[in-house]
C-alpha cells in the first residue's frame, strides 16, 4: 500500500564532494508497519538525489482464492519487478474530491437572482435613486439624460448653502467648447474641484467601535440635518473602523446640534466623543 | 481521495474491468498488451503479450482462471490469468470488437467487425477444454448480423440469450437455441459504446454516442431511465451498493486537443439511478473517459481514459454520507 511517496526535493540532493562516485546502495527498512525505501540516483543535472518512499504495510483477511492470487509470480512486462508497487507504473496522484452538485445551491442562486429581478422591476420601492435628477429610477434610465433641462433641474435643486462655481456655470457662454466641469453629468467633479470645503462646518466623532461602517454613521448623524460629506477613518488592511470620523454638515446650526446631541451618547457599547474638528474662532 | 494512477499503457485505454472478487483489475488499450493489476495497491501483476494490434475488448471468467481478449489483429485469444501464457486463439476474418464469457464460462461469445464484403457476425464458442486446438475448432453457433455492426455485447440470464448493442443505437436480444433475433429496441440515436449489468443482472445500463445513458430491463429491453449529458457517453457503470450510476465520456478523440481540461468535460459524472439527476463529479483525466468500472464491493471505482491512464478511486466517507435531496 503506497501510503505516500516522498518525491525528491532540492533539499534531498546529496551534498557530496565525490559527485561522480558510485551511488550508495538502496536500502529497505521495516519500521512499525511502514516500509521505508531509500534510493539514490542521478537527476537530470547529474546530481545525486536521495529518494525516500514510505509504504504502509497493511494486513487484510481475504478469501483463499484471493490469497492464492497474491502469491502468483509476476509475468509479462512486470516479470522483473520487485514485490510491491513499481513507481514506474503505479503513481499515487494528487488528492481529488467528488464535487457534489447540490440542488439547494442552485435554488439559492436562483432566489438571489429573483431578488435582483424584483428590484429592477419595481424601482418605486425607493431603493433606486438617480444620480442626476434624484428621481426614483436608475441613472441610466433618467429622462433628463442628455438634455439641457438637466443642468437647470440640478441647479434648481442645489441648496443655497453650498458655495461653488454654480454662478459661473449659468453664465457660461454658448460656445462650442464646454469645459469638463460644465459638461453634463460632471456636476460632482465641478463641485469638488472648485469648492473649498468649509472645515468650520465639520465635526469630529471619536471613540467609535471597530465595527462601525459609513452607513451606520450616516444613520446616526442624518437626523440633525443635511450632510455634505462623511469621512470614516478605516484601517487600510482590515477595512475596520479606526475609531474616529469627520462629518461635514451643510449648516452650522445642524453641526452644533449634532455636537450637543451626540457627545456622550452611548453607541455600540462605547460612549461617543464629539466636538468641532477645528478649534473655533473665538469671535464665533 | 487519492487516486492510484496506473500507467501501463502507451495508448488510449479501451476497456477496464474488475474480476468477480475485485482483487484484480484488468485493463486493455490500443497498444497490444493488456495488463492486470492488484486493485488494492495498484501493483502490476503482469501483462499478456502476444497480440499484434489494438485490444478492443476482454473478459475474465468467474473463477479468474481464464482471460479472453479480442483484438484488431483479427484474432481472439484465451490466456491463463495466472502466468500470462496463451492457451489458444481463434482466427477471424476481421477484427474482434466484443467478447464475453458466459456466466458459467462454458462458452464465450464474440463479435467481428463488418468490413468490405465481410458481414458482422456473432460467434459462440466452447471454451471448456480450450487448448491450442481452439484455432481449428468450429464455433457452436454463428449468427450473421445484417445492418449495423455490433459494438457491445452481454450474455442474457441463464446463458440463454445474448444482448447486443449496435452502431446505429439498436439493442437486440438473440435467442441462442434458435440463433434468431427475439426482439430489438431502438431507443438510442447513435452508436452504443458500452453495456454493463447491475449486480444481479436484472437491469443493464447502456452508454451511447447520442449523449445519453439509459437503463434497460434485461428481460423485456424496456427503457426505464435516461441519463442525459451534453457529450457522447463512452461508458456507464452501476453501483452494486447504492442507487448510483457513473457516466464517463467526453467528445470525440479528434476534438480533444482543442479542449481544456478545466471545462470539466472529462469528469466522471455520478447520477442518481432513479431520479436521473446528476449529483456529483470527479475530475482527473486529461482526455475522455473510455471505460468505467465499479469495484464489486462498491467502495471504489476505476476509470480508464483516452490519456492512457487508469485511475482507481477509493470513495471518501462523504460519498457514503451523501443523501440525495428530493
Amino acid at each position: 500500500m503506497p501510503a505516500e511517496t516522498v518525491k525528491s526535493s532540492w533539499a534531498d540532493e546529496v551534498e557530496d564532494e565525490s559527485n561522480k562516485g558510485p551511488l550508495p546502495p538502496s536500502t529497505e527498512v521495516f519500521e512499525n508497519g511502514f516500509k521505508i525505501v531509500t534510493e539514490y540516483k542521478f537527476n537530470d543535472d547529474d546530481k545525486k538525489v536521495k529518494i525516500v518512499r514510505t509504504y504502509k504495510i497493511e494486513k487484510r483477511t481475504v478469501s483463499k482464492s484471493i490469497a492464492a492470487r497474491k502469491t502468483w509470480p509476476k509475468f509479462g512486462a512486470s516479470k522483473d519487478d520487485k514485490p510491491g508497487p513499481d513507481p514506474a507504473t503505479t503513481i499515487v496522484s494528487e488528492d481529488v474530491y467528488m464535487h457534489f452538485l447540490s440542488a439547494k445551491e442552485e435554488e439559492n442562486l436562483k432566489m438571489e437572482e429573483d431578488a435582483l429581478e424584483k428590484l429592477k422591476a419595481n424601482p418605486e420601492k425607493g431603493a433606486v435613486k438617480c444620480r442626476t435628477c434624484n428621481g426614483e429610477h436608475w441613472t441610466s434610465k433618467c429622462p433628463y439624460k442628455g438634455s439641457d433641462a438637466l443642468a437647470k433641474v440640478n441647479m434648481d435643486k442645489k441648496p443655497i448653502g453650498v458655495p461653488g462655481a454654480m454662478g459661473d456655470k449659468a453664465a457660461a457662454p454658448q460656445s462650442k467648447y464646454i469645459p469638463p466641469s460644465l459638461r453634463e453629468g460632471a456636476n460632482k467633479r465641478g463641485e469638488s474641484m472648485n469648492m473649498k470645503r468649509d472645515d468650520t462646518l465639520a465635526i469630529r466623532i471619536s471613540n467609535l467601535s471597530e465595527s462601525v461602517v459609513e452607513s451606520d454613521l450616516e444613520e446616526l448623524v442624518k437626523t440633525f440635518g443635511p450632510i455634505s460629506k462623511i469621512f470614516l477613518a478605516k484601517d487600510k488592511v482590515t477595512g475596520n473602523c479606526k475609531g474616529f470620523a469627520y462629518v461635514h454638515f451643510r449648516y452650522r446650526q445642524d453641526a452644533s446640534a449634532a455636537i450637543v446631541g451626540l457627545n456622550g451618547h452611548g453607541y455600540d457599547h462605547l460612549i461617543l466623543n464629539v466636538d468641532w474638528s477645528k478649534s473655533q474662532p473665538i469671535n464665533n | 481521495m487519492k487516486p492510484l494512477m496506473l500507467q501501463g499503457h502507451e495508448r488510449a485505454i479501451t476497456q477496464i474491468k474488475y474480476n468477480r472478487e475485485g482483487d484484480l483489475l484488468f485493463s486493455s488499450a490500443k497498444d497490444n498488451a493488456p495488463n492486470v493489476w492488484f486493485a488494492l495497491n495498484g501493483e502490476r501483476l503482469g501483462s499478456y503479450m502476444g497480440h499484434q494490434g489494438v485490444v478492443w475488448c476482454f473478459d475474465v471468467n468467474w473463477e479468474t482462471t481464464r482471460f479472453l481478449t479480442g483484438a484488431g489483429d483479427n484474432s481472439l485469444r484465451l490466456w491463463d490469468v495466472s502466468n500470462g501464457k496463451e492457451i489458444g486463439k481463434v482466427e477471424t476474418g476481421t477484427s474482434v470488437r466484443t467478447c464475453m464469457f458466459s456466466y458459467s464460462s462454458n462458452t464465450a461469445v464474440f463479435s467481428t467487425d463488418k468490413r468490405m464484403n465481410t458481414n458482422c457476425e456473432i460467434h459462440i464458442i466452447d471454451v471448456r477444454n480450450a487448448d491450442a486446438s481452439l484455432v481449428n475448432q468450429d464455433p457452436i453457433m454463428r449468427i450473421p448480423v445484417d445492418g449495423s455492426k455490433v459494438t457491445s455485447i452481454l450474455w442474457g440470464p441463464l446463458d440463454e440469450t445474448v444482448i447486443s448493442g449496435h452502431e446505429d443505437g439498436k439493442i437486440t436480444m438473440w435467442d441462442l437455441k434458435m440463433g434468431k433475433e427475439v426482439h430489438s429496441v431502438h431507443d438510442h440515436a447513435a452508436s452504443i459504446n458500452d453495456l454493463q449489468f447491475n449486480k444481479d443482472g436484472t437491469h443493464f445500463v447502456s452508454a451511447s454516442k447520442d449523449c445519453t445513458a439509459k437503463l434497460f430491463d434485461t428481460d423485456t429491453l424496456e427503457c426505464l431511465k435516461t441519463y442525459k449529458t451534453e457529450r457522447p457517453v463512452n461508458s456507464a457503470a452501476l453501483s452494486p451498493i447504492m442507487d448510483h450510476v457513473v457516466l464517463g465520456g467526453g467528445q470525440e478523440a479528434m476534438e480533444v486537443t482543442t479542449t481544456s481540461t478545466r471545462v470539466g468535460k472529462f469528469d466522471a459524472r455520478f447520477f442518481h439511478l432513479v431520479f436521473e439527476e446528476e449529483f456529483g463529479r470527479v475530475k482527473g483525466h486529461f482526455g475522455p473517459i473510455n471505460s468505467l468500472a465499479f469495484h464489486p464491493d462498491g467502495k471504489s471505482y476505476a476509470s480508464g481514459g483516452e490519456d492512457g491512464f487508469t485511475r482507481v478511486h477509493t470513495f471518501d466517507p462523504s460519498y457514503f454520507e451523501y443523501q440525495f435531496d428530493y
